[in-house]
């Protein structure tokens, strides 16, 4: 019997949550644990044996569990506007009440927020870190608005901080050829991702399958099993048949919508057919470099987020043209202020759709079903 | 070269900037604060504006390059650090230094070390004289003094006391939020019985404690970078504790009844710190009220709320 990815995936999904409260029932983690946001690098935390969390996917896990809208709710008796990432809303919600799919995610130690997405999160990790009264690290991440040699060397230091005060948080010592396999690690997962994603063009993949399983290359992306979990999806995918050519390519600009049973809008898509995203490339770090940190560097501070908007239009459209996508639907989330823009430009027809990830009230179902009928109209 | 600026973060002591404060214009964002598409507007409708410098702090801030990337005008995006140690200064100080060099480069001009000296004497002693107003908020006029302060905000760089006149008796409170561009809502304040004597205002409590910030750095970019990182933080500098404490201290001090937490609309950063500025005010039993701008002409239009707040204080 071939290997099938699924089993791997259930493995990988019992790591993940084994110290949530459903399952620890009272049990300590037995490492140090750090909730992170999704591009922080974690290669050094796993190269630490630190356990890392992520809030922001667990506020997906909720929000698909169909648990949103209680903690929604509860964050704004917790003073928190409505206005800000729902991510947090909902994630603020859980650790109030304790209640989730899984319960609740082990207490952290250390919390660490990058600013290489958004600006929103190290302002909901300083709300997390007065709830906990835990140390918070920002690590700060230029991108792409700073000359590069200065960008550089100001990263640099501070991985190299991160590592120091790890390190003591741990107790352990770092060992860089640790860290270069965990890095090493990464690469093959994005290259095996990348190969899962390839199918989405011709094959007949669900997009869901895409949307939901992207959640390794996030959470999991520097442990071995990530790669192989790809590779063996991608092997599966390309037996796949071909999609049906008569439908009208369409490419998601945007998140995936959480609550959603399908993650999209196939109910007003009929006539077409999801053939890319770009929310499935964000996570397709490029660690270039000769030495570690040269690779951490290109990694976390190149997050396509953190380019300007001449490159990220740049990589958008080459991404959706290798797509074939004769059209897109490109999300205006309420929740991030910084995606819907890097649409601008990107040379093919869109139906813009007011939406939220996590919020199901949010979206006018209606009014985007005349939209994607304008669409139609102009594509055909 | 009329550059418009905005926020804090942008070092005066560069070259003369036209600081945003107001406009009213076309561009409108969904989820998008009012304040930074106003100023999105003013770069791409005022045609006297052939250039623009904005940090990158928020994420609306961060993305207002792409909505006037096209315009040809200059165009800065200030990667303002995060975070707040001797490295971070030193980067910021390798930012400001490549600021100077893309206006020389753009503008066709050339900015000597000694004209930042003599750029950063100017703004120092008005610091020093927003400082010692600030002092004297018991007895000034709070709307009378941010206009002085707003005009201050450009060259050449003056403020004169004498021109703030003094104010009514009022409930003494406690002013925070994001730059004050409807600066009507200060008289909204006033003319509800309530009387400012405190604030963490980007443009008044915050621009105040750099006057007396002693420098070690010997480096003028150095020195003014140290400057606009290590006095009173910004939210988006990720201090929300060192923020709590301090102002509640300063409330305390001054004896405000209560606290007006003034905001645009999506603005996150104070939308964050608010959720748990709120909790310790209330551990407190600090009163606060929430008013929220629109944009960046919206100071209007809070009258009842504020009239309402200065009756339960």
């Amino acid at each position: 019997m071939p290997d099938s990815y699924l089993v791997h995936v259930a493995g990988a999904m019992r790591s993940y949550y084994k110290d949530f409260s459903k399952y620890a029932k009272g049990r300590e983690p037995s490492q140090k644990v750090a909730w992170v946001t999704s591009f922080t690098p974690i290669e050094i935390l796993d190269a630490l044996d630190i356990e890392y969390i992520y809030p922001e996917s667990y506020a997906a896990v909720i929000a698909a569990s169909g648990l949103e809208q209680p903690l929604l709710e509860e964050s704004t008796r917790q003073f928190l506007s409505c206005d800000c990432c729902s991510y947090s809303c909902c994630f603020e919600g859980c650790v109030e009440t304790g209640k989730g799919p899984r319960g609740v995610p082990p207490k952290p130690d250390v919390l660490i927020a990058t600013n290489n997405q958004c600006n929103t999160l190290p302002g909901w990790w300083n709300i997390l870190a007065k709830r906990y009264n835990v140390p918070l690290i920002v690590l700060d991440y230029p991108g792409e608005f700073t000359e590069n040699p200065i960008a550089r060397a100001y990263v640099e230091k501070q991985h190299k901080d991160f590592v120091a005060k790890m390190e003591e948080l741990s107790g352990n010592r770092l060992d860089e050829n640790e860290l270069a396999k965990r890095i090493e690690n990464s690469i093959g997962s994005v290259a095996a991702w990348k190969r899962v994603c390839a199918c989405l063009k011709d094959r007949e993949v669900p997009p869901t399958l895409l949307f939901d399983n992207i959640n390794f290359l996030i959470t999991a992306r520097c442990k071995e099993e990530t790669a192989l979990i790809y590779n063996l999806m991608a092997d599966e995918m390309e037996t796949y048949p071909e999609c049906d050519k008569s439908l009208t390519p369409l490419f998601w600009i945007g998140y995936p919508l959480w609550y959603h049973k399908d993650r999209y809008l196939t109910e007003v898509m009929d006539g077409f057919r999801v053939c890319g995203s770009n929310y499935i490339t964000w996570w397709n770090l490029d660690y270039e470099g000769n030495s570690v940190w040269d690779k951490l560097f290109s990694a976390y501070n190149n997050t396509f987020l953190n380019l300007s908007q001449k490159t990220k239009t740049e990589r958008l459209s080459d991404i959706i043209a290798a797509s074939g996508a004769k059209c897109a639907v490109t999300c205006r989330n309420k929740s991030c202020k910084c995606d819907y823009v890097s649409a601008k430009n990107v040379g093919i027809p869109q139906a813009e759709l007011e939406v939220d990830m996590i919020d199901r009230e949010y979206l006018d179902v209606e009014r985007a079903g005349k939209l994607m009928a304008i669409l139609k109209e102009t594509v055909n | 070269m009329k550059i418009l600026s905005m926020s804090g973060f942008v070092p005066e002591q560069i070259c003369d900037t036209v600081r945003f404060t107001g406009f009213d214009g076309g561009e409108r964002l969904s989820h998008y604060c009012g304040y930074a598409a106003d100023f999105i507007s003013q770069v791409r409708e005022d045609g006297s504006i052939d250039g623009a410098v904005f940090p990158k702090s928020c994420d609306s801030s961060r993305s207002i390059g792409s909505y006037i990337d096209d315009t040809g005008k200059f165009i800065y995006s200030m990667p303002v650090p995060a975070v707040r140690n001797a490295e971070s200064v030193s980067y910021f100080a390798d930012i400001l230094k490549d600021y100077k060099s893309k206006i020389e480069k753009h503008y066709g001009v050339t900015i000597s070390e000694d004209d930042v000296k003599a750029r950063d004497a100017v703004i120092t002693a008005r610091n020093a004289k927003i400082a010692a107003a600030y002092g004297k908020l018991n007895v000034l006029s709070y709307a009378s003094y941010i206009h002085e302060v707003h005009a201050s905000l450009n060259a050449p760089y003056e403020f004169d006391e004498s021109r703030i006149v003094n104010g009514n008796d009022g409930k003494p409170v406690f002013l925070i939020g994001s730059f004050l561009a409807g600066v009507e809502l200060a008289d909204c304040i006033e003319n509800a019985g309530l009387k400012v004597v405190a604030d963490n205002m980007p443009e008044s409590g915050r621009l105040a404690s750099r006057a007396g910030f002693v420098s070690s750095e010997t480096d003028v970019y150095k020195k003014i970078a140290s400057e606009i990182l290590c006095t009173r933080p910004s939210p988006t500098q990720d201090l929300f504790d060192e923020t709590i404490k301090s102002n509640l201290e300063e409330i305390r001090n001054k004896g405000c009844k209560g606290v007006i937490f003034a905001t645009q609309k999506y603005c996150e950063p104070y939308d964050y710190l608010f959720s748990v500025y709120k909790k310790a005010l209330d551990e407190q039993g600090i009163p606060a009220l929430r008013v929220q701008m629109a944009d960046s002409t919206d100071g209007n239009g809070k009258a009842a709320a504020l009239e309402a707040f200065a009756d339960i204080i």
